[in-house]
């Protein structure tokens, strides 16, 4: 019945191409009925710019989420690398060097998440709560009353530049992507996140180094939010100490979308990269369609709910039809896994 | 924390020795419970009380004025929305869930009950009975999504977040609520019975009901047992999904009460109210640090005014001592990390069991 998902190479994902179906539907729909979406083709990629911050914070998470963890601080250390880097721009450090202090910011806060989590054994929301605040203070605090805008044309490119018909943030995203979506599905540190998440102890005992493990899924959790902090305040050309807490629901949402498990020890980040274009894509073009940005944020919430419900209905037992497992679901106590509550 | 539950699926275990091993848990005595529960009582609340009779002293040496009835009122009556929307965490919390939605409930309901006070004068027993009203029918989405299509707590509120948010927007259109009938604001602040402010009064009522129903109550039992262990509730014939169904109702009737509440502190409500100001964190920050575990069965209904009195005292303090209250969220950051630190090194002690001669770690 419960099989570990460790990656099937030679079998299609039914999620991730159902995935793939509705982002082609529905750029095809909006290409059709909205004007300006397709944009001669490059227009399409330009949108990209709008949610690679997302994607980013979406890859850390994943990572997170795949131990059965969660990672709630990603948002406001996005905000808090954001700040930094506009503020040592403005100070007049060299564009390297303000990046470098930026994404030690970020990596920083994972590591402290990291070692917490693993060390001390604190439950994971938690901890990441409890320096989502220390974060936003910092943030806060170094932004000052009027934090930092007008940076150089060379820091600005990271968010909106091209290359060639490709936004430079877009190209920067797909990179992250591959590294991670290789270093989950193909190296024995991606084993090791799934196994810890299917089941911690099976993992200790089978001599994986888990907690090891762990602090580097929160470091590289604190590494992404850094790099989408930087890319917010070059798409912006300025930061804000709340830049980043925005993106932490769509990242996780994405996250669910792509179909891992938020217990941990399921999923594929290849399904969340498409999980990320098809929640951007249909959140640029309702936009770009008139419609208002709460309308989005409730189709958000929407979507994130039908998604696991039809995702767990899905989920079938060997043996059981389609109306059985959504009995299962139904029934007192039929779920899989009912002491897992959080 | 990560490990995956096995218990109770027999067929579900994966077939190593030990994983069966890990699923054998001491004996549940049903007198455990109450031990348990008087000691954390004991500890977290007294350490808590310690603390912020500290802060108060330091700040009194500081600042006599500190020390002034009117202060103090103020700081109490204060923290009497988060109080109320920690009572509801409290119970989601018990029953080991979490409620991330309480937020916009609390901003709808304030929104929905200002809206007809200002415009239609509705006076404020009407008032609370449409507060609480709408937290029920709110929280009934979340119970629904929880306790009968099982989705994951987390998720499902996180989804219900973004949707009620986006209903508080729908029902404001863009007005505001900016002038309440004074029946409302003057309860909130001026009202005095016995020379205690009443909506202090009202809050402490909250809280002795709360604890009444849930350490004398079937069902108050029935969510310890069930956030302790929800197999072994179900086994004992306890209806699990229908105590945790409850408890999201609870939480959203609270949460709509919190709204009114609000209103009657501020007079006002916008259609960000509730999100802009994170009460959903500080909400679950408030209950945390009154000694509830996020982990289910631990805590209790002091725990949510005592946390919520220490973050409003908290804040206050530190105007005081001019610090900038920007500062304020690193501090409530630092004391959640303190206090789960000091739990969590607890916990791990008694996480470990016997079996043999061999030690082994239990899971969760």
């Amino acid at each position: 019945m419960t099989n570990i998902a460790l990656p099937r190479r030679y079998a299609l994902p039914t999620w991730g191409l159902a995935l793939v179906v509705a982002l082609v539907a529905e750029l095809v729909y909006f290409s059709l009925t909205t004007r300006h979406f397709a944009g001669h083709g490059t227009g399409m990629l330009v949108l990209t710019e709008q949610f690679v911050p997302v994607g980013i914070l979406a890859l850390g998470a994943g990572m997170v989420i795949l131990t059965g963890n969660i990672d709630l601080s990603s948002g406001a250390t996005a905000s808090l690398s954001a700040i930094v880097v506009g503020t040592e721009l403005r100070h007049g450090t060299g564009m390297w060097g303000a990046i470098g202090i930026a994404v030690a910011a970020g990596v920083g806060f994972g590591l402290f998440n990291g070692f917490v989590v693993a060390f001390l054994g604190v439950d994971s929301l938690l901890v990441t709560l409890a320096t989502q605040f220390i974060a936003t203070s910092l943030a806060t605090s170094i932004g000052g009353e009027s934090p930092p805008y007008g940076f150089s044309d060379m820091f600005q490119r990271i968010g909106t530049g091209l290359v060639g018909p490709i936004p430079a943030a877009l190209l920067l995203f797909l990179i992250l992507a591959a590294i991670t979506v290789v270093l989950v599905s193909r190296t024995g540190f991606g084993r090791a996140l799934t196994l810890i998440g299917y089941s911690r102890s099976a993992a200790d005992y089978s001599g994986i180094r888990t907690r090891r493990t762990l602090v580097i899924a929160f470091t590289l959790s604190g590494l992404f939010s850094g790099i989408a902090g930087l890319v917010l305040a070059a798409y912006y050309n300025s930061a804000r100490d709340d830049i980043g807490t925005t993106l932490l629901l769509p990242a996780i949402t994405c996250v669910v979308l792509g179909g891992v498990d938020i217990f941990g020890g399921k999923g594929r980040i290849a399904e969340v990269v498409v999980a990320v274009f098809f929640l951007g894509f249909l959140t640029q073009g309702l936009l770009i369609s008139g419609r208002s940005s709460l309308t989005v944020t409730m189709i958000t919430g929407i979507l994130l709910i039908v998604a696991l419900v039809v995702k767990l209905s899905l989920e079938r037992q060997a043996g059981e039809s389609l109306g059985g497992a959504l009995r299962r679901l139904l029934s007192e106590r039929g779920f899989r896994r009912p002491a897992r509550q959080r | 924390m990560s490990n995956r539950e096995t218990r109770g699926r027999g067929a579900a275990a994966p077939p190593v020795e030990i994983s069966n091993a890990e699923t054998i848990r001491p004996a549940p005595a049903p007198t455990t419970y109450r031990r348990s529960w008087s000691a954390a009582f004991l500890r977290r609340e007294l350490l808590l009380l310690i603390v912020m009779v500290a802060i108060v002293l330091a700040s009194v040496a500081h600042h006599p004025y500190f020390w002034s009835s009117r202060n103090i009122a103020f700081i109490l009556a204060d923290s009497m929305v988060i109080t109320f929307l920690a009572l509801g965490e409290t119970f989601v919390l018990l029953s080991r869930g979490v409620d991330l939605s309480i937020a916009p409930i609390m901003g709808l309901s304030a929104c929905i009950v200002g809206f007809r006070a200002q415009d239609h004068g509705m006076t404020l027993l009407p008032a609370v009975f449409l507060g609480a009203a709408v937290g029920l029918v709110l929280g009934l989405g979340n119970a629904l999504l929880v306790a009968v299509l099982r989705l994951p707590p987390i998720i499902a509120t996180l989804g219900t977040l973004s949707v009620y948010g986006g209903l508080q927007f729908v029902v404001t259109g863009g007005r505001q609520v900016d002038h309440v009938p004074t029946q409302y604001t003057d309860l909130g602040s001026e009202t005095l019975t016995w020379g205690i402010p009443t909506i202090l009064l009202i809050g402490c009522a909250a809280v002795l009901v709360t604890a009444l129903v849930l350490r004398h109550t079937m069902f108050g039992r029935s969510v310890y047992a069930t956030g302790n262990d929800l197999e072994a509730a179900y086994r004992s014939g306890i209806r699990t999904q229908r105590v945790i169904f409850v408890c999201y109702l609870v939480c959203g009737l609270f949460a709509g009460l919190a709204g009114v509440i609000y209103l009657m502190r501020t007079g006002s409500a916008v259609a960000t109210t509730g999100t802009d100001t994170d009460a959903n964190l500080n909400a679950i920050a408030a209950a945390l640090i009154g000694g509830t575990a996020l982990t289910g069965g631990r805590g209790g209904a002091f725990g949510a005014i005592a946390g919520s009195v220490f973050l409003s005292l908290t804040l206050t303090a530190m105007v005081f001592a001019g610090i900038p209250a920007i500062w304020q969220p690193a501090g409530v950051g630092a004391a959640i990390l303190v206090a789960v630190l000091a739990d969590g090194k607890a916990r791990r002690r008694n996480n470990t069991f016997r079996l043999g001669r061999v030690r082994l770690r239990r899971s969760s």
